[in-house]
C-alpha cells in the first residue's frame, strides 16, 4: 500500500491566531482507504481538512511546522492549483460552493478554469453527472434542487477531473435525515466503484457509520487522540468525553447494562449480534417504568383547516392542529414541506387564505403582526442574520424600545430576561465575542423579552457538534419547564424529537400527514418514508428483540430523560 | 423566487433565445450605440420597429411588461412636458425652425418644430428602452457573461456579473426574513406610521444583519472557487456558450453591417457637423 | 503592516475581492430594487448607496466602483426599466470616492472606524457625489441622449442630496457596527 497522505509532525497556526490549531500531527493515509476524521467543532478537523486540500497556506496565512506530503506534493510548496488536480474538495456550505447559474454549469466550473474546449467539456459534465445521478437535471437552476442535489452537483464538479482523493466537509450538515443516507451510500458507492481515496470529515458518527469505513480518526483541540477502527472506537469511552454522540443503539445497549469488548462488530447494527444481549434488554425494557405523562393543559392555539397558496401554488393544504400550554412540539418534514410557511403563519406575516387560527380562543386575525410578536416569538435559524446591535443588553432591549414600552419598564424586563437567560453578568459584553451557542442564546433572549407565550425555534441546532447542541437544548429546556414557555421546533433532526419533545406534526408537500407522540412517527413506516425520516436503529434493535418498536422508543426516551435528570 | 425578476435564468426557446450569448451582445451594444449616435429618425424608426418585434417575439409575461412600459413612456411624457415648460422654442435650437401652431402667451408657444424634436427624443428613448426590454428578457446571465467575454471584456469580471446574478434570490430572500423578523420584533416600516428620518435609522436594523451575513459567505465561495482551479489560466472557457445556430449563422453578416453603420455615424460625426443635430423633413 | 499607496487605491485583488464586488452588486441590485424608501410617490431614498462604502471598507476603492456601478446594470437588468449607462458611469464614479476612507487608515475588518474616519468619510461622499452624480452623470447624459441641461441638473442635484444623505446617515452607522462586530474583546469579566 502506498501513502497518499503524510503529516510528519506537523502543527499549524493562523496567524490572526496566537495559539496553534493543529498540533504534532502524525498520520499517514494509504491509497484506496476511507477515512473519517471524527471531532467536536474547533477540535482542528476541518483545519487538517484544508491543509490537506491546499487551502493551507493558499487562502489561509499562517505558521507551518513540519511537513505535509499530498500525492508527493508538499503542500506549503505546492500551488493550489497543482494540489486540486489530486484532491477534490466537497465543502460544508453546498449552497456557497453552488457557483453556477445550473447544474451542469456549476459541474464545468472546473473544467471552464481548465480551458477545456465545450464539445469536450459536454460530455465530461455528463458523464460525471451520470455517476452522481444528475444527468437530468443538468438545466435545473441553483434554487430549485435540494440540498442533497446540490451536494451530488458539488460531487460531479470534482469526479471528472479524475483526482485520487475526494475529502468530504461536514457533508451531513445541511442535508435530511433521508438525504443524509443517500450521501453516505453514495460516497461509499465511489469508494467502491471508482477506487479513490475518501476522506470524511464529520461529528455526526452515526449517519457516517451507515456504511463501512476503514478507520476513525478522532481528533480534540488539535491533536489526534484515536487512529482505529470503528469497532475500537465505539468499545472505548472516548467519544462522550470528547463531545461526540454515541449512536443510539449503542446508548441503548449500555442502558440496559451490556458491555463491550474489542471484539463486538459494533460500527454496523446490521453486523452486530443483537441476540447476545437480548436478555439484558429484555430485563431492562421491563424495569422502566412511564414516567406520568404531562396533562394537557389549556389549549393556547388552534389551527382550523387552514390553507394558504403562493400565487397559485398550495404552500399549506387544510392544516388542523392545536397547541397547548407549556407543551414542546416538533414540526418535521424535507425542505419545502410547508414547516416554515407554518411558522411565518403562526406569527401573523401571512394569513390563511381559508380556515382559521384561534389564540386563546379568539381569532387571531385581530391582532397586528406587531401585537402577535408579544404572544408569538420566532428565532431565526442563523443568529448572525437576527444580530443588530453591538452589546448584548441594547439586543435584548431593542425589542421592547420598538414597541414603545416606557424606559421604568424596558429596563426592569431587560433585566429579567437577562437574569432568565443566563446573560446577565455578560450584559455588557459585545456581540462579537460570543460563541455560536451564546448568540443563539441572545437572539432567543431578545424575542423574550417581549414575554411571548410561544417561542418558535428554526433548526435550533443546525451544524452544532454535540456539545454545542446539548447546551442550546438544556437552555431552552429550562425556559420551558420553569417559565412555562411553549416551544415549537421546526426541525429535521430526529435525535432532537426524540429527546426533547412531547409531540410531532409531520408535513409532507404542504400537507400534514401526522400529529402524535414522538415514538409513535417514529415507528411509522408509511410516514418516514413520505416525511424523508430515517428509521432509527433502535426501531432494527426491537424488531430483532421482537419488542413493539413503538413501546421500545418510548422506553428508550425514558431512560434518556430519567438519565437527563439524574445529571 | 424570480418571478419578479425581468432577466430569467432558464432560457427560453424562441428564435432569439436560442441565438449565442455572443450574437445578442454584440447585436444589442451596436444598436444601443447607433442610438446614441444618431439623432435621424430615419435609423432610429427602424430600430425601435425591431425592438418591438423582437419584445414580441420572445413571448415575454404581457402584465409585467406593459406595466413597465407604461410607466416608462409617462415618465418620459412627463419630461418632455417640463422640457417644454423651460424652453417652449426648443425645436429653433434642435432642428432649426420656429413654425408657430399655437400659443398661448409669448413666451408659451407651440411650434412644429418642438414636436418634431420631441417626436424624436421619445423615438430615441423608447427604442433603447424596448431593445433593453427584449435584451434583458431574452438572454440568461451566463450568456450575458460568455457575451461580455466574447467582446473582450476580462472574464474576471464577466463572472463578477454572473456570480452576482447567482446570489441575488439568496439576498433577497435573506433580506425578506430578516426585514420580517425584525417587524415582528416591533419595527415599523409603515410610512404613514413614522418620519422619514425615523425610517432611515429603522432600515439600519436590518441593513446591519444584511451586510454582515452576505458577507458572511465570500470567504467560503471564494475557496469554493479556488479550490476548482479559478484564476489558473489567463483565459477560461464558456460551458454555456453553445456552437452557433443557423440564426447566428444568418445573423453574422447584420453584426458586420451594423459595425459599418456605427464606424461611418462616427466618423460623419468627426468630420461633418450639422447645423443642427435633428433631421426634419421640411428642413 | 503597511500598504503601498497603489493598494490603497486600487484594492487587492484575488478570488475574494471578486467574489466580494459581486456580492455587493448583488446587494446593490437587491437593494435597489426592494431596499427603497419613498420620499414621495416619485422620488426615494435607497439604502443601496451603502453598500460601495461596505465594499470600499472591506476591499479597497475600485472594487468600491465596481460593485456600485456593475450593481447599477445589475438592478437595471432585473427591475427592467433599460439601461442608464449615464448613471451607471456616475456611480462608479461616485462609489469610489464612497470606498476610499480604506485609504486614510480606516480598517473596518480588524475593528479600526474613528470620529475621524466617519468625518472623512462624509466629506468623500459628498465629494464623491458631487463628482459623480453633478459632472460625470450629467455630462454623458447631455452627450448621449442631447438632454435638456436644466433638467438633468435638477435631477443631478436630487442624487447627490439624497445620496450624499444616504451614504452618510445611513453608512456611517453601519461602518461602526461592522467595525464593533469585527473588534476583538479585551479584558471582559462577568459582572454580578
Amino acid at each position: 500500500m502506498s501513502a497518499v497522505i503524510e503529516f510528519k509532525d506537523f502543527s499549524f497556526r493562523y496567524k490572526t491566531q496566537n495559539e496553534f490549531t493543529l498540533h504534532d500531527i502524525n498520520l499517514t493515509i494509504n491509497k484506496g482507504e476511507k477515512v473519517l476524521i471524527l471531532g467536536p467543532s474547533g477540535s482542528g478537523k476541518t483545519t487538517l481538512g484544508s491543509c490537506i486540500n491546499g487551502l493551507i497556506p493558499f487562502s489561509f496565512d499562517g505558521e507551518i511546522k513540519g511537513s505535509c506530503n499530498v500525492c508527493g506534493l508538499e503542500t506549503k510548496d505546492a500551488s493550489i492549483f497543482k494540489i486540486s488536480e489530486h484532491v477534490g474538495t466537497v465543502q460544508q456550505d453546498t449552497d456557497a460552493q453552488f457557483v453556477g447559474l445550473s447544474v451542469g454549469e456549476d459541474i464545468a466550473f472546473s473544467l471552464e478554469n481548465d480551458m477545456v474546449p465545450r464539445p469536450e467539456m459536454l460530455e465530461r459534465v455528463e458523464s460525471s453527472a451520470t455517476i452522481v445521478g444528475m444527468e437530468k437535471f443538468l438545466k435545473s437552476v441553483p434554487y430549485n434542487i435540494s440540498g442533497g442535489q446540490k451536494q451530488k452537483t458539488a460531487l460531479a464538479g470534482i469526479l471528472h477531473n479524475d483526482v485520487e482523493i475526494l475529502l468530504f466537509d461536514e457533508p451531513l450538515a445541511s442535508l435530511d435525515p433521508a438525504m443524509g443516507m443517500s450521501a453516505v451510500d453514495l460516497i461509499d458507492r465511489i469508494h467502491r466503484d471508482h477506487h479513490k481515496t475518501i476522506l470524511i470529515i464529520e461529528h455526526r458518527l452515526e449517519d457516517v457509520l451507515y456504511r463501512h469505513v476503514d478507520r476513525v480518526i478522532l481528533m480534540n483541540e488539535g491533536k489526534i487522540l484515536l487512529d482505529t477502527t470503528p469497532d475500537l472506537l465505539l468499545s472505548s469511552n472516548m467519544l462522550k468525553e470528547n463531545g461526540i454522540r454515541e449512536p443510539l443503539y449503542i446508548s441503548a445497549l449500555k442502558n440496559a447494562g451490556v458491555e463491550f469488548t474489542a471484539e463486538d462488530k459494533l460500527a454496523s447494527i446490521e453486523d452486530l449480534d443483537i441476540d447476545r444481549y437480548k436478555d439484558k434488554i429484555l430485563e431492562h425494557f421491563h424495569t422502566v417504568k412511564e414516567s406520568e405523562t404531562k396533562q394537557k393543559n389549556k389549549k393556547l392555539i388552534e389551527v382550523r383547516n387552514a390553507f394558504f397558496y403562493y400565487d397559485d401554488y398550495p404552500a399549506l393544504k387544510d392544516i388542523s392542529f392545536d397547541l397547548y400550554e407549556g407543551e414542546r412540539i416538533a414540526v418535521v418534514g424535507k425542505n419545502g414541506a410547508g414547516k416554515s410557511t407554518l411558522a411565518k403563519l403562526l406569527c401573523g406575516i401571512i394569513r390563511p387564505a381559508k380556515g382559521q387560527i384561534l389564540i386563546e380562543g379568539e381569532d387571531y386575525l385581530k391582532y397586528s403582526i406587531k401585537e402577535l410578536g408579544e404572544i408569538v416569538g420566532h428565532v431565526m435559524q442563523n443568529p448572525n442574520q437576527m444580530l443588530v446591535k453591538d452589546i448584548i443588553r441594547e439586543e435584548i432591549e431593542l425589542a421592547l424600545k420598538l414597541n414603545g414600552f416606557s424606559q421604568e419598564v424596558t429596563n426592569q424586563r431587560v433585566e429579567e430576561t437577562l437574569r432568565m437567560a443566563g446573560l446577565y453578568p455578560m450584559r455588557n459584553w459585545p456581540v462579537s465575542v460570543l460563541s455560536y451557542g451564546q448568540k443563539k442564546r441572545v437572539t432567543i433572549a431578545s424575542i423574550l423579552a417581549l414575554q411571548p407565550k410561544v417561542i418558535i425555534l428554526d433548526e435550533p441546532t443546525a451544524g452544532q457538534d454535540y456539545f454545542h447542541y446539548t447546551e442550546i437544548m438544556n437552555f431552552i429546556c429550562e425556559l420551558n419547564e420553569k417559565h412555562n414557555i411553549t416551544i415549537l421546533f421546526v426541525t429535521h433532526d430526529m435525535h432532537l424529537a426524540i429527546e426533547y419533545t412531547d409531540r410531532a406534526i409531520v408535513f409532507t408537500d404542504g400537507e400534514m400527514i401526522g400529529d402524535d407522540k414522538v415514538y409513535r412517527i417514529l415507528s411509522d413506516d408509511d410516514i418516514i418514508g413520505r416525511a424523508s425520516l430515517k428509521k432509527t436503529s433502535l426501531v432494527t434493535i426491537a424488531e430483532k428483540v421482537g419488542i413493539d418498536p413503538e413501546e421500545y422508543i418510548h422506553y428508550f426516551i425514558e431512560c434518556e430523560k430519567k438519565e437527563r435528570a439524574n445529571g | 423566487m424570480d418571478n419578479k425578476l425581468f432577466i430569467t435564468l432558464t432560457p427560453g426557446n424562441t428564435f432569439i433565445d436560442r441565438l449565442t450569448g455572443k450574437t445578442k451582445v454584440r447585436i444589442f451594444f451596436l444598436l444601443i450605440f447607433i442610438l446614441t449616435f444618431t439623432w435621424d429618425i430615419r435609423i432610429m424608426l427602424p430600430i425601435l420597429i425591431l425592438s418591438i418585434v423582437s419584445l414580441l417575439s420572445i413571448k415575454p409575461d404581457k402584465k409585467k411588461n406593459v406595466a413597465i412600459i407604461i410607466f416608462v413612456l409617462l415618465m418620459n411624457l412627463f419630461n418632455l412636458f417640463l422640457t417644454w415648460v423651460i424652453k417652449p422654442n426648443y425645436g429653433l435650437e434642435m432642428v432649426g425652425g420656429s413654425t408657430v401652431l399655437f400659443r398661448f402667451t409669448d413666451f408659451f408657444i407651440v411650434t412644429a418644430e418642438t414636436l418634431w424634436y420631441f417626436l424624436v427624443r421619445l423615438t430615441k428613448f423608447m427604442a433603447s428602452f424596448l431593445l433593453s426590454l427584449a435584451f434583458i428578457q431574452s438572454i440568461t446571465p451566463s450568456e450575458l457573461a460568455a457575451g461580455l467575454h466574447s467582446v473582450k471584456i476580462p472574464y474576471k469580471i464577466c463572472t463578477i456579473v454572473s456570480l452576482a446574478f447567482r446570489y441575488i434570490p439568496d439576498i433577497t430572500r435573506d433580506f425578506n426574513n430578516i426585514r420580517i423578523s425584525m417587524q415582528t420584533r416591533g419595527l415599523e416600516l409603515d410610512s404613514r406610521k413614522s418620519s422619514l428620518f425615523t425610517r432611515l435609522k429603522q432600515y439600519i436594523l436590518i441593513l446591519v444583519p444584511l451586510i454582515i451575513t452576505s458577507f458572511d459567505r465570500v470567504g467560503n465561495i471564494a475557496n469554493g472557487m479556488d479550490l476548482r482551479g479559478f484564476g489558473k489560466n489567463r483565459d477560461k472557457t464558456y460551458y454555456c456558450e453553445h456552437e452557433d445556430t443557423q440564426g447566428d449563422k444568418v445573423l453574422a453578416p447584420v453584426v458586420l453591417l451594423l459595425c459599418g453603420i456605427l464606424l461611418t455615424l462616427i466618423v460623419l460625426k468627426i468630420l461633418y457637423k450639422p447645423l443642427y443635430e435633428v433631421w426634419c423633413p421640411w428642413i | 503592516m503597511k500598504k503601498s499607496l497603489a493598494k490603497k487605491l486600487l484594492g487587492t485583488w484575488n478570488t475574494r475581492t471578486i467574489v466580494g464586488v459581486a456580492i455587493g452588486a448583488a446587494l446593490f441590485g437587491v437593494l435597489m430594487n426592494y431596499g427603497g424608501i419613498k420620499v414621495t410617490t416619485n422620488t426615494s431614498l435607497t439604502s443601496a448607496y451603502v453598500i460601495p462604502a461596505i465594499v470600499g471598507a472591506l476591499f479597497g476603492p475600485l472594487p468600491a466602483a465596481l460593485s456600485a456601478g456593475l450593481g447599477n446594470c445589475v438592478a437595471d437588468l432585473i427591475g427592467g426599466w433599460g439601461f442608464w449607462f449615464d448613471w451607471s458611469f456616475g456611480n462608479f464614479v461616485t462609489g469610489y470616492f464612497a470606498g476610499l476612507v480604506g485609504a486614510f487608515g480606516a480598517d473596518v475588518e480588524n475593528g479600526v472606524f474613528t470620529t475621524k474616519h466617519a468625518i472623512i468619510h462624509a466629506v468623500l461622499c459628498i465629494v464623491g457625489c458631487a463628482i459623480g452624480f453633478g459632472l460625470v452623470t450629467p455630462i454623458l447624459t447631455y452627450l448621449w441622449y442631447s438632454s435638456e441641461l436644466t433638467i438633468t441638473w435638477v435631477q443631478a442635484q436630487a442624487a447627490i442630496i439624497s445620496d450624499a444623505s444616504v451614504l452618510i446617515v445611513v453608512g456611517i452607522p453601519v461602518l461602526y457596527a461592522l467595525a464593533r462586530r469585527n473588534a476583538r474583546g479585551t479584558n471582559l469579566s462577568k459582572e454580578d
